[in-house]
């Protein structure tokens, strides 16, 4: 009899559960269910053997001694109310053990407050807004790079290339959406700007969904100002770029912030019209090709759910459920302190970031080692300008004009 | 006529004491069920507030989310920019919320018919827009609450959600009792008058102007009260989250399908409403995006088809064939 | 001086778009005195239509109008059929019903065609200008404004030269004494609405020459048209163009001169303003 209830309590099931929040309605809903397919990637890996990848979590199948993940997947439709009760139920309805999301800063801010105060596991893969990790925050990691970081390197690019090039960009304009992102990423690059010596003509916030951009391209076009700074995400980007083209104007360099730039597919629809934007990427295919060998093969599993290659916001929750489970693995355990402290306290190798490594600082939760670099829209591909050691090709530059 | 009334207020507060009971069975202090039963409350609250204006006195608004919206930034205020206990900006949105009311409804009121439901979109709009680029309540990034120290004090919980549950039942109690008193006295009487046929009213001596600006005051600030709870218990409010026309939407919507004008109206319809909402978002996720809301789309088609006087009209509707069977 | 008057004209051509959605719920408010709340949506349909001939069939959004147009009509005719006929007379009914069905079409989109932004290229219009002076003038948006005065002034030819439009004319005044004329007011209805539904129909039929079609590019051109029906006057054609003009001629000064944040919200104050001076609109009856 004892016998019996020993092998039926060994044949339990052994679940981990994960919960994703994502916007999977709402107008950036595209985004928020390529995150979904990124970490569900990862997990399809976990649970499985795939001896043809060079992955820890590859070679067996499940976590810990046979743990599959099952993932729980919540909908925030870009509500911040919708988030902060979707990440309650996601931790004490279902029990997960860990939430992965949420894409827009101003919903991943009230769900990772849940979090924190339930003292459970969030796992930000590309949540922008720098924000986020200055809630000197125990239980919140953030994968990419924040918006102040990328504001930075842009400004330190304008500066070399004045320098190696004698480009004379002095001023700069902002267009940005007005919203969480887009402000918070406007305010970081006028602060970069500033210590960079670079002043700022125009700053021209829009209300996203317009019907049309006409006074926002004149006001920048009237400033005339040699660089452009853009924080535009999807629809937008395509009508602002096609109303710049109808107004005859480019400024003599366009950078952007995590946008409708890094979309392949807005990339491929604006054809000619897009290129020689520039931005900034976590990732981009080319990119991987010569410095992340190690994604390649994952990336085959992601195309298969959404026809699309990675791109700098899904790969960086496919980062976030990786290191999740490593970090499992290390700790040996399921018990979220334990696995917390593992988190705050180690540098993961990840094949799937640039750079190669992970490493949070805590309190807080920003990933140190997280980079981006520079590409520029060139023929269709996305070609690294900067830093010079990933550099695979020449910036293009001024903007050759329409 | 009287013993009715004194019957009806005990069954009032037998019910109310009921609800209040209910976290002593534990299904309140946390949970996705206690969220909705919070949720149902605070929308039985909201819908009944508009539902004096709109279902009373017969003045569709589609703006009430611009009270629900200063509520809302009052209490957030004043716990991140002045870094205190909410409550003072809880009373200070309410009082804000009628004078705005009064200020609003002074010059709409003579507008007839759907000129006065497309100016609500309108002024909903403009206060949307005026919060994004206002910078000192946190434009369009709003204003994030930090972690404060639960209690009623602050007026937030962490991890229990049992004081946001009697706070939700305070307000829902405040405010149908005294939609209940004013129903059953002469302001009521006065209302649906006015809702009836304003002029008749007015030859009657009804000052109609005066009547309906006061019942705009009152929903005004009992809304704004509801807009304050909903920040507490989001722990941030920015404009798109408050001030929408999705919200303004809401207070109407959940009326109308309950039972515009009647007294239950409001509570049916958050009842069915608030749990279809957030289980079919919840559970029905696999089918695709949206389908929760196409299922919503089409109850409202076939409520206002049919029934367009609600779940009150169809009970109503069930009562007169069972009394004409009966009868017979 | 240039500048003003390429803001000026940057007006005119949004104030001319605004118009041509506008007409049919204009038409619409005016015979059935209703508010089609699924108006954005229904422009939103259009662009759709006309985007997956241009995606799957290469036809130019020049010529695809015609089917957007077309499906409009039948859209049109359904929905009265279907969602509004039951409702009519009843309050707050018929609103609220085009709010169901506002959110049944959006989220159905969003189903079916997911949230991408579709974006057709190579377009015969497309990126392709005309020169006033220093000023430019977008061909897409004239052929737009252009189509947009014909749509109008066909709209308004009908309803007072044609025996047609006097029967619509006359159940708009009063649908009792109509019937009572021998007017069949159901067939005038199920008419008005598919008109209706064809001019907004081809206004999402042009749009894709140089706007990206998604489930929600709907939501501000509807709020939009409602304005400026509500500012013209209720069942005036003449007066949605003139508010329609004056509406993208305020957002676009208020947008380049003020800032562009302030755009919608020098929109919607002017209609405030304009509302409580005028409470029935411009021209309305």
């Amino acid at each position: 009899m004892a016998l019996l209830l020993v092998l039926s309590a060994g044949a339990q099931e052994k679940i981990i559960k994960i919960g994703t929040l994502f916007p999977l309605t709402g107008p950036v809903a595209t985004a928020g269910q390529r995150c979904t397919a990124a970490v569900e990637t990862i997990v399809d890996i976990i649970n499985g053997v795939y001896p043809n990848l060079d992955l820890p979590i590859a070679k067996k199948a499940g976590l810990l001694d046979g743990y599959k993940i099952v993932l729980v997947k919540a909908d925030h439709q870009g509500k911040p109310d919708v988030a902060k009760s979707e990440a309650e139920r996601l931790y004490e309805q279902e029990k997960v053990f860990a939430i992965i999301g949420s894409y827009n800063s101003a919903a991943t801010k009230p769900a990772s407050a849940v979090a924190e105060r339930l003292q459970k596991i969030f796992m930000c893969g590309a949540s922008s807004s720098a924000a986020l990790t200055e809630r000197d925050f125990q239980y919140f990691f953030r994968l990419a790079p924040t918006d102040r970081i990328e504001s930075y390197e842009f400004a330190e690019w304008f500066t070399e290339l004045n320098k190696s090039r004698n480009a004379n960009i002095k001023t700069a304009s902002i267009i940005y959406e007005n919203t969480e992102f887009g402000k918070h990423a406007a305010d970081e690059a006028k602060a970069a700007s500033a210590k960079a010596g670079i002043k700022i003509l125009a700053d021209v916030p829009f209300t996203p969904g317009a019907t049309n951009l006409n006074s926002e391209i004149q006001k920048l076009k009237a400033a005339n100002a040699d660089a452009l700074f853009g924080a535009v995400l999807g629809a937008d980007y395509s009508l602002m770029i096609r109303t710049m083209k109808q107004a005859a104007w480019k400024p003599k360099i366009a950078i952007n912030y995590c946008s409708g730039y890094q979309d392949p597919n807005i990339a491929q629809q604006l054809g000619q019209d897009g290129w020689y934007f520039m931005g900034s990427a976590g990732y981009t295919p080319e990119f991987g090709l010569r410095f992340m060998k190690g994604v390649a093969p994952v990336e085959e599993y992601f195309k298969k759910k959404v026809n699309v290659p990675f791109d700098s916001n899904s790969i960086q929750e496919a980062v976030a459920m990786y290191v999740l489970a490593l970090a499992i693995e290390k700790a040996g355990s399921l018990d979220t302190e334990k696995v917390a402290q593992v988190l705050r306290t180690t540098t993961f190798d990840s094949p799937l970031s640039m750079g190669g490594k992970v490493a949070f600082e805590s309190p807080g939760g920003q990933n140190i080692k997280a980079q981006s670099v520079i590409s520029q829209l060139q023929n269709g591909k996305y070609v690294t300008v900067y830093p010079y050691e990933y550099k695979d090709g020449d910036p293009v530059f001024p903007m050759p004009s329409w | 006529m009287k013993t009715n009334v004194k019957t009806g207020t005990l069954a009032w507060i037998g019910f109310l004491a009921l609800l209040a009971l209910l976290p002593v069975a534990g299904i309140v202090s946390k949970g996705f069920l206690s969220h909705v039963l919070i949720m149902i409350l605070l929308n039985a609250s909201m819908a009944q507030a508009w539902n004096l204006i709109g279902g009373y006195a017969g003045q569709v608004s589609f703006g009430h989310s611009v009270f629900f919206g200063i509520g809302a930034y009052g209490a957030a205020y004043a716990v991140t920019v002045m870094k205190t206990t909410p409550w003072p900006g809880v009373l200070a949105g309410a009082l804000l919320a009628a004078v705005v009311a009064v200020l609003i409804g002074f010059p709409t009121f003579k507008l007839k018919g759907h000129y006065f439901a497309i100016a609500t979109f309108a002024i909903v709009e403009v206060f949307n827009r005026l919060f994004m680029i206002w910078e000192d309540v946190g434009g369009a990034v709003g204003l994030d609450y930090p972690i404060l120290k639960d209690g009623w004090k602050n007026f937030s919980w962490s991890r229990d959600k049992t004081g946001y549950f009697y706070g939700a039942l305070l307000l829902f109690a405040l405010i149908f009792s005294l939609v209940r008193r004013l129903e059953q006295n002469r302001f009521g009487y006065y209302l649906k008058a006015i809702r009836e046929g304003q002029e008749t009213a007015e030859s009657l001596g009804v000052n109609s102007r005066r009547f309906k600006l006061a019942a705009m005051a009152l929903s005004a600030a009992l809304a704004a009260l509801c807009g304050s709870l909903f920040a507490q218990y989001n722990y941030r409010v920015d404009p798109s989250m408050v001030l929408s026309l999705d919200m303004s939407m809401r207070f109407v919507l959940v009326t109308i399908l309950g039972g515009i004008g009647t007294l239950w109206g409001p509570l049916l319809g958050a009842a069915i409403l608030i749990p279809l909402q957030e289980y079919t978002r919840a559970y029905l996720a696999k089918l695709g995006p949206g389908v929760d809301l196409v299922i919503f789309g089409l109850i409202i088609i076939l409520m206002m088809e049919f029934q367009p006087r609600g779940i009150m009209g169809i009970i109503e509707q069930i009562m007169k064939k069972r009394r004409r069977g009966g009868a017979r | 001086m240039n500048l003003f008057l390429q803001v000026l004209l940057d007006g005119l051509w949004s104030g001319l778009l605004y118009g041509l959605i506008a007409a049919g719920l204009s038409l619409i408010w005016g015979v059935l005195d209703i508010i089609n709340f699924a108006h954005g949506e229904f422009l939103m349909a259009g662009m759709y239509v006309s985007f997956f001939l241009g995606f799957l069939l290469k036809i130019d959004p020049v010529f695809s109008w015609i089917f957007s147009g077309a499906f409009l009509f039948l859209l049109g005719v359904a929905t009265y059929i279907l969602v509004v006929k039951r409702t009519l007379g009843k309050a707050m009914a018929p609103l609220l019903a085009t709010f169901g069905l506002s959110m049944v079409i959006k989220n159905f989109a969003m189903n079916r065609f997911t949230p991408n932004f579709r974006i057709l290229s190579g377009t015969i219009m497309e990126g392709k200008v005309l020169n006033l002076g220093s000023a430019i003038i977008p061909l897409p948006n004239l052929v737009t404004a252009l189509f947009s005065l014909v749509v109008l002034g066909g709209l308004y030819w009908m309803l007072t030269r044609t025996r047609f439009g006097w029967a619509i004319q006359a159940t708009a005044m009063d649908v009792q004494a109509a019937r009572l004329m021998g007017i069949n007011t159901e067939r005038i209805f199920i008419l008005v609405f598919g008109i209706g539904g064809a001019c907004v129909g081809i206004a999402g039929g042009l749009l894709p020459s140089y706007l990206a079609t998604h489930p929600d590019v709907g939501s501000l051109f509807g709020l939009i048209a409602f304005m400026v029906v509500a500012m013209g006057g209720f069942g005036s054609i003449p007066g949605a163009l003139v508010a329609a003009l004056l509406i993208g001629l305020i957002e676009s000064f208020a947008g380049f001169y003020i800032a562009p944040v302030f755009k919608y919200v020098a929109v919607f104050g002017v209609y405030l303003v304009v509302i409580m001076i005028r409470p029935k609109g411009f021209f309305g009856w």
